[in-house]
């Protein structure tokens, strides 16, 4: 893999960036509560702008080379270097990445969570940030693996400080559920490592010797890649603290949660399992599938069981993740550029449930789908918008989830490698009646919340939008106040609606970006594969 | 046995005082003249100024630490004296210095504690710095004897700063109970010794290493290895050695348990790597096994009863435990191929960072004790709410013990596990998964307490700020930087680890 | 100008692109214009409308210069019929290339999915129906929802549904229609449930959705399996992906199509045209879906939505027609399903009492007369079928939307609230009349030309049984659609119809008719009203809307609850003054629909000869082999000029003899000489090497007044004797019927059958959505919560246990039991000394000792 240098202190910048408010908030005194979510703000949108640039200097022919990459010494010890690099699989996401917690931070300007304390919280979402951005730019296993953990304490606390009622048990569960993978993960990386001579850690020394190891010592080391991100994904049957962790925590915590969080297991497959031990990927690629489909159908029937809105959408992210994790285990060019489509896609428009979401808690202070109702009659701007994520989230043409769904049940008919195709066909056909699942849980959802008259309880004249304008500053109003979408919260969402259809009418932004570089990984993993 | 007896003779024939090569003792020698010097000084000056001891003692350490940093500064040649039984390389340089630092940041833990319980002030000292000469004769020591003058040297003084809050029953019997059990070990440990010279005509570690490596072992010599290790396995509280390690830590002024918990037990892992990688790298068969039962019960059982703690020292004290599982997790692969050298590094670097790690849990330990008096783990609920600094702080020491990039703890860890790894034996890969699931359980309860201090509510409601002396904020701040500072750029403690070089070992 | 193109067949592509951004329009700034958006909306349907004509009247002089025609197509499709035309198909007309443009979408792994235009005869047929009935219904609307609450929002769907319809329509490959499929979709689930306050109406569109959508499982997996099997082959032969709908069906003629992967794709295509199309038995969404809007039904049931399944059919033809091997065989799946279908949804039509329901299931019986063409080889009359069908269905609902707008007060019940409104509403009843007699296809109105046609082919291309049931259907249909009228139009004023207001009219008409009653317990029985069994749960309330729908939408008034329904009945307050003639807004659109209804058939009078038969010539492909430059040029439309030229070229080349048969039939030696002659043509063996094929070679029967009056008759007798029993049942109230259903076992059970739709309904929602909705769905969380869940926080708890354990057991027993011993042991010794001399330290000693000693033998037995 060819890797270009020029101005490569870009991601090193936009990485930690962040921290330099994290140092700024330190020594501003915690009452200055305004001025920290000020400060969020402009720490995040200056690492977004950072983010642009780097996007206009990319070289979009070349996208499948390692752009903006460097390579310093770092622990010479365990020859693990500080290498960070861009190419057309990282690109979108650390956008993504940086964009959603921009977005998160505005959110937050007026809708922070009961527990108050926007120091802390603010400076939680930065280090968060850090992590996430340098996960999807890290060129070396060791740094890799870093990032990897560095998300975790601060999503530990966001969830467990300002979470809801079971949070703790919710934050824990997540806690020792990553850990665990990342424990095992651990262990292969270092198997990985000596296996294949202990020369260095690498991204692109791995991509070099990748295949030269025994097959079944790639399959074992495949297992712990494999448990560590399935665990992030999540995948059945490592779903389980998911809806919890979502259900508990805060809207800004589950829309990272679910925009990016997730995303860094799949990215994990497409970038490192996959590519380093390409026999592995092979003997493992029909387990990957079919976890990957009862995955679907299972996250929809938890759909349909659910009574929380808020858990009702973390469990049909369970089922997107499933289309994903389908397209990536065909091991083919169709279906892993599906996958990080929709990556992206899930991102965007189950971010935008969650936002939709926790403004509906803002407003009626429960989520019992059988408690809300009428949301058009009384807030129809935010029942539209519901309506449209809704429309969004099954998969409708025209819109982004669309592009990452469609091909991945396209990709199964024709596997790559000599996968049983019989096997991948049934796959395809399930995956398929999932969407009608989808469709089913999303829509019934719809009737439940938005269609219909409002309950007794929350009935009450509508308010214009110029009285929401006005009411922007009561925070946590707790006097049951309906208000339709506000003017900050429309600040926050519509740049995710834009790119949900921008990327549904012309999904080419994406795929152009993404195609050189699958197609790239794809072919080597044909090289390197062992008869 | 009769040529024993006359090669003995012959050498008492010829006796000629051995050349002393002052530089490389100087640390030692400082040492000394402190001690005497406090001891002095504390019976001249009265009550009102005891407090002046905690700054000469922490004078004395620095001084001690100076001619630490000349010599390693001087060039990297091995000095050694008494006929290869007393060397100074770089190993023991770098030990030294944690030792010296770690004696230093535990006086600036341990001024006020004293001075409010009004205990004696001075003594402490002496017998705290007496202990810290014990360790640094330690790292030097290339001999059965000279090690285990050291040792007692390193405990002895233990036993009694123990039990040193004299008006606490629990104190007391802390000290007590860690005393006769450490002289039952010492006893296991001579009976070892004994047999191992009576084997190999030798007590110095070169030379048994040599004749142990003559054919196979007998069951004599099996039965040394195992008794000598297993003496220094009750110093470093491995299971089912650790019994003691609870009790005494709960009993004994919080200062004082740090202290055991990271120098006495740091001493016992110098001591255990002196003696594997220099004395006993033919009887690997024997040492490797026994090191890997230790090791995997040690993380195991330390961490399972970790779990069940609700009081912070205990749970603390069994982490402990655990964690020197993770420190044996190296040495139990040390005799397996080119597993060697990373396992002696690992080792080094782990003492390190968990040196910083521990001390820094319980310098915030001491500074929120004013607010926990019960210390039990729900009395720390709410220390966000009115103390945030220390929670942070207190989360960041968790964090890096539960091993979360890119706090110091993950690269320990690590480097255990690349060393494990590296043996590329089945053992050492079992080790590595038993590991991996241990990480997983230690986490769960550094989870518990960062829940409680961040989430609960606090307890009596009273949320005034804590305030904290200077001497032990400044300790926080040392750990800290230090945790910190090893996660972040881990390349700073490798390069000691790297020069860590033990001389002799690995047939050098 | 051989191949003649021109701006309106290049530029195509605008058609649907114009409505897109008037919806987009319209949902931003809608509100604020004069007219609340709606003039948007029918302004944009205008002008697609103006570029399908020129669309049309282009692809004529195109095709007339490919055939060498002298005289140009001068009146286009719409104004084609009765104009003799001197056809020189004498020297073979080639197949003329469809004018395709595509410009790459996106590209994934190689492939390139495209998006473009696909215009040739079938198309610009289409579009012009499209654009046509829209802008009507538009106009229409105009009137029928004004003062709506969310008239903004009907408008910007029902222009968005157009959009969706037409984008398909000119789709190049099935990426496009698989969006125009889908977005039809959504604007279905939005108009059916236009009035979401009321549950029954959201619940409707949620079943018209998913019942599609479980259709669509059928699109996607049908549209991945052919691409996999044609990409290759279109790839190197004509240079577009295997989604390229003209790729696809050369593929499919190829004759390199591997049989399976045809026949895979053929059914899952056909599955999801099932869902769209309400053919049997997904057909149960479409009467529910009358839950919408008049406006609403009478698009979605003429030109759109519904006919999207059929259109599919009709253009994948050479897909379904290899599949299927519709030529050789006698049978097969599509016209098992369609045949079932005409009769089934017929005899449902018997047993309606809403107005829009009868209509809903008369539209089923009529798609299914489609299918069964298309799936007999007549494609030409089922096309022609979507082409007549959409004026008279679509007259027809506008006629209903009338009777219930000025005529019955928003009621559809004909037994409540309609009857003798023809004196009330002349115009409306005239419309009608003609658009009924146009649907039970007599002489000579548009109907009789294509259902005729469909009966005749069906039976001349070897489908004997099915066209003996097509001719049932079509009894039927005069049938109940006689019954229709009636009730509607003659007889005595009821109800509403007589004046009465709705309100205390609902009290007096209870025991009016023993059929009202039958209707009355029918829906009082568990049967179809499940929302009793769990009212908590929607998805199941299919039923309660298909049963309590009929009250629902029977008087919107209830539906619109709040002043603004209000607004609506004073926006023209006839509510004082009973039934009246409806202004013109909503007569004009329904005048021009009856005059089409009347008209339409003379674009392809079969009956008249060669020269009438436009259809044929212009819409109907010519099955002829053109060669690879010519079509690999084609897709590409880099010239379209030298495309069209280079396609002639070769037209008098290759395989001449099936081409000049296949497009003109002068020989009466028509009836089996066919299957013969043909059997060398496109679609019956391979085309030669360098030829390729893009269309069968269909065949067509001979028109002969002998067929054509056996169907007049056997309709005759359905208008005529309906009417006698309709007469004899409503106004004459004759003993002997009256009350039949109750005291006849048979004709009970029968009759609940048909009123229970097949309990059709039943098993779906009851058993199938229920079983998932309820058991496996919460069986599902529950092993999630349990047994997941549980291994998880087991294994947390375990080891909090273990942890126990070992702490007491091996820790702590030492401990607890040293406590007991140093009590008994303290009395002795001094107190500082207690603690040594408790028991723990022994203890702990003996552990040292023993642990160290067991170490010790281990290794000693292990080693030596």
């Amino acid at each position: 893999m060819e890797t270009i240098t020029d101005q490569n202190w870009l991601l090193s910048v936009g990485t930690f960036l962040p921290l330099v408010g994290v140092l700024v908030m330190m020594v501003i005194p915690r009452a200055e509560e305004q001025l920290h979510k000020l400060v969020t703000i402009v720490a995040s949108g200056a690492t977004l702008a950072v983010g642009i640039y780097t996007a206009t200097q990319f070289d979009f022919d070349r996208a499948n080379a390692m752009q903006f990459y460097v390579n310093e010494e770092w622990i010479e010890v365990i020859r693990s270097n500080y290498a960070l690099g861009l190419d057309g699989i990282s690109m979108p996401l650390y956008l993504l990445s940086m964009v959603i917690t921009f977005l998160v931070a505005i959110y937050t300007w007026d809708n922070m969570p009961e527990a108050g304390n926007p120091k802390a919280f603010g400076i939680l979402m930065l280090v968060l940030q850090v992590g996430l951005a340098g996960t999807f730019v890290a060129q070396d296993l060791v740094l890799f693996f870093v990032f990897f953990e560095v998300v975790l304490l601060p999503m530990y606390f966001m969830i467990g400080v300002w979470g809801g009622a079971q949070r703790q048990y919710a934050s824990l569960k997540f806690f020792l559920y990553t850990m665990f993978g990342s424990a095992l993960m651990l262990v292969s990386i270092l198997a990985l490592f000596f296996q294949t001579g202990g020369e260095s850690f690498g991204f692109l020394h791995f991509l070099d010797v990748a295949g030269t190891l025994d097959r079944d010592v790639q399959v074992w080391i495949f297992a712990g890649f494999f448990v560590g991100f399935a665990v992030k994904v999540p995948m059945f049957p490592f779903h389980t603290w998911l809806p919890d962790a979502h259900t508990e925590a805060p809207t800004q915590g589950s829309v990272i949660l679910a925009a990016i969080m997730l995303k860094l297991g799949t990215y994990g497959f497409v970038r490192i399992a996959i590519p380093f031990l390409p026999n592995g990927a092979r003997e493992w690629a029909p387990v990957i599938g079919i976890l990957a489909v009862i995955g679907i159908i299972y996250g929809a029937l938890g759909c349909l069981a659910q009574t929380d809105m808020k858990r009702l959408i973390a469990f049909s992210s369970v089922a997107h993740m499933g289309f994903t994790m389908l397209g990536i285990s065909t091991l083919t060019e169709f279906g892993i550029n599906a996958a990080i489509f929709g990556m992206v896609a899930h991102g965007l428009i189950t971010g935008m449930l969650f936002f939709v979401a926790g403004s509906v808690k803002h407003r009626y202070h429960t989520l019992e789908i059988s408690r809300l109702g009428g949301l058009l009659v009384s807030m129809p701007r935010l029942g539209w918008i519901l309506g449209f994520c809704a429309m969004a989230s099954l998969g409708l043409p025209g819109l982004a989830g669309f592009w990452g769904e469609f091909p991945a049940i396209l990709s199964a008919y024709q596997p790559g490698f000599g996968l049983s195709e019989e096997l991948y066909r049934v796959l395809m056909v399930i995956a398929a009646v999932g969407t009608v699942f989808a469709a089913g849980y999303l829509l019934w959802l719809y009737q439940r919340t938005a269609f219909g008259e409002p309950k007794a309880e929350f009935a009450q004249p509508v308010h214009s939008v110029s009285a929401a304008v006005n009411q922007e500053h009561d925070h946590d109003d707790h006097h049951v106040e309906l208000h339709d979408v506000n003017r900050i919260e429309w600040i926050a969402w519509t740049p995710i609606l834009v790119a949900i259809v921008a990327l549904g009418i012309y999904p080419k932004l994406l795929f152009d970006i993404t195609d050189p570089a699958v197609s790239d990984l794809v072919a080597r993993l044909g090289e390197h594969l062992q008869p | 046995m009769t040529g024993l007896i006359t090669s003995l003779i012959a050498q008492s024939g010829e006796w000629q005082a051995p050349t002393i090569d002052w530089h490389a003792i100087a640390p030692e020698l400082v040492l000394i003249v402190g001690i005497n010097l406090v001891l002095f000084i504390d019976l001249w000056i009265d009550e009102s100024r005891k407090w002046a001891m905690a700054t000469l003692t922490g004078i004395v350490l620095l001084a001690a630490f100076v001619p630490t940093v000349t010599l390693a500064v001087t060039g990297d040649d091995v000095r050694s004296m008494f006929d290869e039984r007393y060397v100074i390389d770089n190993y023991a340089l770098v030990l030294k210095a944690l030792f010296l630092l770690v004696g230093y940041v535990v006086v600036l833990m341990s001024q006020t504690q004293l001075e409010e319980g009004g205990y004696y002030q001075g003594e402490f000292y002496v017998l705290m710095l007496a202990s810290v000469l014990g360790m640094v004769m330690m790292t030097s020591s290339r001999d059965l004897v000279s090690m285990f003058v050291a040792l007692e040297l390193l405990s002895v003084p233990a036993y009694m700063l123990a039990a040193w809050r004299k008006r606490d029953g629990r104190s007391n019997e802390a000290g007590v109970k860690y005393y006769l059990l450490g002289v039952f070990a010492s006893g296991v440990m001579l009976y070892g010794m004994s047999l191992i010279f009576g084997t190999t005509g030798s007590t110095k570690l070169v030379d048994i290493a040599r004749s142990l490596g003559e054919g196979d072992l007998i069951a004599i010599q099996v039965l040394g290895v195992t008794f000598v290790i297993i003496g220094f396995a009750f110093k470093i509280s491995a299971v089912p050695f650790h019994t003691w390690a609870p009790d005494t830590y709960e009993g004994a002024p919080t200062p004082v348990t740090a202290f055991l918990s990271v120098a006495s037990k740091a001493a016992g892992f110098v001591a255990i790597s002196s003696l594997v990688f220099i004395a006993f790298p033919a009887a690997d068969e024997v040492y490797q096994p026994l090191l890997w039962v230790l090791s995997a019960l040690t993380m195991t059982i330390g961490n399972l009863i970790a779990l069940r703690q609700t009081n912070m020292v205990r749970m603390l004290a069994y982490s402990s435990v655990s964690q020197g599982g993770f420190i044996l997790m190296p040495l139990a692969v040390a005799g397996s191929g080119d597993a060697a050298e990373p396992a002696l590094k690992a080792v080094v670097v782990y003492l390190l960072i968990y040196a910083f790690t521990n001390l820094g849990a319980f310098a915030v330990v001491i500074a929120a004790a004013r607010k926990t008096p019960s210390g039990s783990i729900s009395s720390f609920g709410g220390l966000f709410v009115y103390a945030p600094g220390l929670t942070v702080l207190m989360t960041i020491f968790l964090a890096s013990l539960a091993g979360v990039p890119p706090l110091g703890g993950w690269f320990a860890k690590f480097g255990a596990f690349r060393a494990v790894l590296e043996a590329d034996t089945n053992a050492g890969y079992a080790l590595a998964v038993v590991g991996a699931v241990n990480t997983v359980i230690a986490t769960a309860y550094y989870m518990k307490v960062m829940r409680v201090m961040w989430m609960a509510d606090v307890p009596d409601g009273d949320i005034t700020p804590v305030v904290t002396p200077a001497p032990v904020q400044a300790a926080r701040a040392i750990t800290a930087a230090g945790t910190l500072a090893l996660g972040v750029l881990p390349s700073l403690v490798v390069r000691f680890g790297d020069i860590a070089d033990l001389s002799g070992a690995l047939g050098r | 100008m051989l191949g003649a193109t021109g701006w309106f067949l290049d530029n195509a592509w605008l058609i649907p692109i114009i409505p897109g951004v008037a919806f987009a329009l319209i949902i931003l700034i809608g509100k604020r214009l004069p007219m609340q958006g709606s003039e948007l909306g029918v302004a944009s349907m205008a002008a697609s409308l103006v570029l399908s004509v020129g669309a049309a009247y282009q692809w004529i002089q195109r095709v007339d210069d490919a055939g060498g025609h002298s005289e140009a197509g001068t009146l286009g499709l719409i104004a084609g019929f009765g104009r003799s035309l001197t056809a020189a198909q004498e020297e073979g007309a080639a197949y003329v290339q469809p004018v395709i443009r595509s410009w790459t979408w996106w590209e994934s792994g190689g492939a390139s999915f495209g998006y473009g235009q696909h215009i040739d005869g079938l198309a610009v047929m289409m579009l012009f129906l499209v654009a046509f009935i829209s802008l009507l219904v538009q106009i229409y609307s105009l009137e029928y929802v004004r003062g709506d609450r969310r008239y903004t929002h009907f408008f910007a769907a029902i222009t968005l549904f157009s959009a969706g319809m037409l984008v398909m329509v000119l789709g190049e490959n099935m990426i496009q229609v698989i969006l125009g499929w889908e977005i039809m979709g959504l604007c279905s689930f939005l108009l059916i449930g236009h009035w979401w306050e009321d549950e029954a109406n959201s619940t409707a569109a949620l079943k018209a959705f998913l019942t599609v959508r479980v259709g669509d499982i059928g699109l996607l997996v049908g549209t991945s399996v052919l691409f996999f099997g044609a990409n290759d082959w279109t790839q190197e032969n004509l240079g577009t992906s295997g989604f390229s709908i003209q790729g696809l069906s050369a593929w499919a003629l190829s004759g390199e199509a591997s049989e399976t992967v045809l026949l895979w794709g053929a059914v899952a295509l056909f599955i999801a045209c099932i869902g769209k199309s309400g053919q049997f038995p997904l057909h149960t969404w479409l009467p529910d879906a009358m839950a919408g809007p008049t406006p609403v039904s009478s698009l979605l049931h003429s030109s759109t939505m519904v006919v999207a399944g059929v259109f599919l059919v009709a253009r994948l033809y050479p897909v379904f027609w290899e599949a299927f091997s519709i030529p050789d065989v006698s049978v097969n799946f599509i016209v098992v399903i369609a045949g079932i279908t005409i009769v089934i949804s017929a005899l449902l039509a018997f047993v309606q009492d809403d107005i829009k329901k009868v209509l809903a299931y008369s539209t089923v019986s009529q798609l299914g007369y489609m299918m069964l063409g298309l799936g007999a080889g007549a494609w030409l009359p089922a096309v022609f079928h979507i082409f007549t069908h959409a004026f008279f269905k679509c007259c027809l609902f506008l006629c209903a939307g009338s009777v219930s707008h000025s005529g019955s007060h928003h009621s559809f019940d004909m037994k409540r609230d309609m009857g003798g409104l023809a004196k009330k509403m002349p115009i409306t009843a005239g419309a009608w009349i003609v658009a009924t007699l146009a649907l039970a296809g007599v002489f000579p109105l548009s109907g009789f030309f294509s259902k005729d046609e469909i009966i005749d082919n069906v039976g001349h291309n070897g489908y004997e049984v099915f066209m003996y049931i097509a001719l049932f259907g079509a009894f039927l249909t005069a049938g109940y659609m006689t019954r229709a009228t009636y009730l509607t139009f003659f007889g005595e004023p009821r109800g509403a119809a007589a004046g009465e207001r709705h309100e205390e009219h609902k009290d007096l008409h209870a025991p009016a008719f023993a059929m009202a009653g039958a209707h009355g317990d029918a829906q009082g029985s568990p049967d179809t009203a499940p929302a009793e069994d769990d009212p908590a749960d929607p998805l199941l309330h299919g039923g309660d809307a298909a049963a309590g729908e009929a009250r629902d939408v029977a008087d919107p008034g209830e539906a619109m609850v709040g002043p603004v329904g209000a607004d609506r009945h004073d926006a023209h307050g006839h509510d004082a003054h009973g039934p009246h003639e409806s202004p013109k807004l909503i007569l004009i659109p329904v005048c021009i629909l009856a005059f089409f209804a009347l008209t339409a058939g003379f674009t392809n009078a079969v009956a008249f000869g060669e020269d009438w038969e436009q259809f044929k010539e212009y819409v109907e492909p010519i099955a002829e082999a053109s060669d690879l430059e010519a079509a690999g040029a084609a897709p590409r439309a880099s010239d379209l000029e030298a495309a069209g030229a280079a396609s002639v070229r070769s037209g008098s080349s290759i395989l001449n003899d099936a081409s000049s048969h296949s497009v003109s039939s002068p020989a009466p030696v028509q009836e089996e000489g066919g299957e013969e002659e043909h059997a060398s043509g496109c679609g019956y063996t391979a085309p030669e090497e360098g030829g390729i094929c893009f269309f069968p070679a269909v065949s067509h029967a001979e028109f002969e007044w002998s067929k054509a009056a056996l169907s007049l008759i056997v309709v005759g007798i359905g208008l005529v004797g309906s009417w006698f029993v309709c007469v004899a049942l409503y106004s004459k109230r004759s003993r002997s019927l009256v009350g039949l259903t109750q005291r006849l076992a048979p004709a009970r059970w029968g009759y609940n059958f048909l009123w229970n739709k097949y309990y059709l309904d039943h098993l779906y929602e009851q058993r199938i959505i229920r079983s998932i909705a309820h058991p496996i769905a919460r069986g599902a969380n529950w092993v999630n919560q349990n047994v997941i869940d549980g291994v998880v926080n087991g294994l947390g708890i375990g080891g909090r246990k273990t942890g126990g354990w070992v702490y007491r057991n091996i820790d702590q027993r030492v401990v607890d039991g040293a406590v007991n011993a140093s009590g008994a042991a303290a009395g002795g010794t001094g107190h500082a000394l207690q603690p040594v001399q408790s028991g723990k330290v022994n203890q702990y000693g003996a552990l040292l000792f023993g642990a160290a000693a067991v170490f010790a033998i281990v290794l000693v037995i292990v080693n030596v």
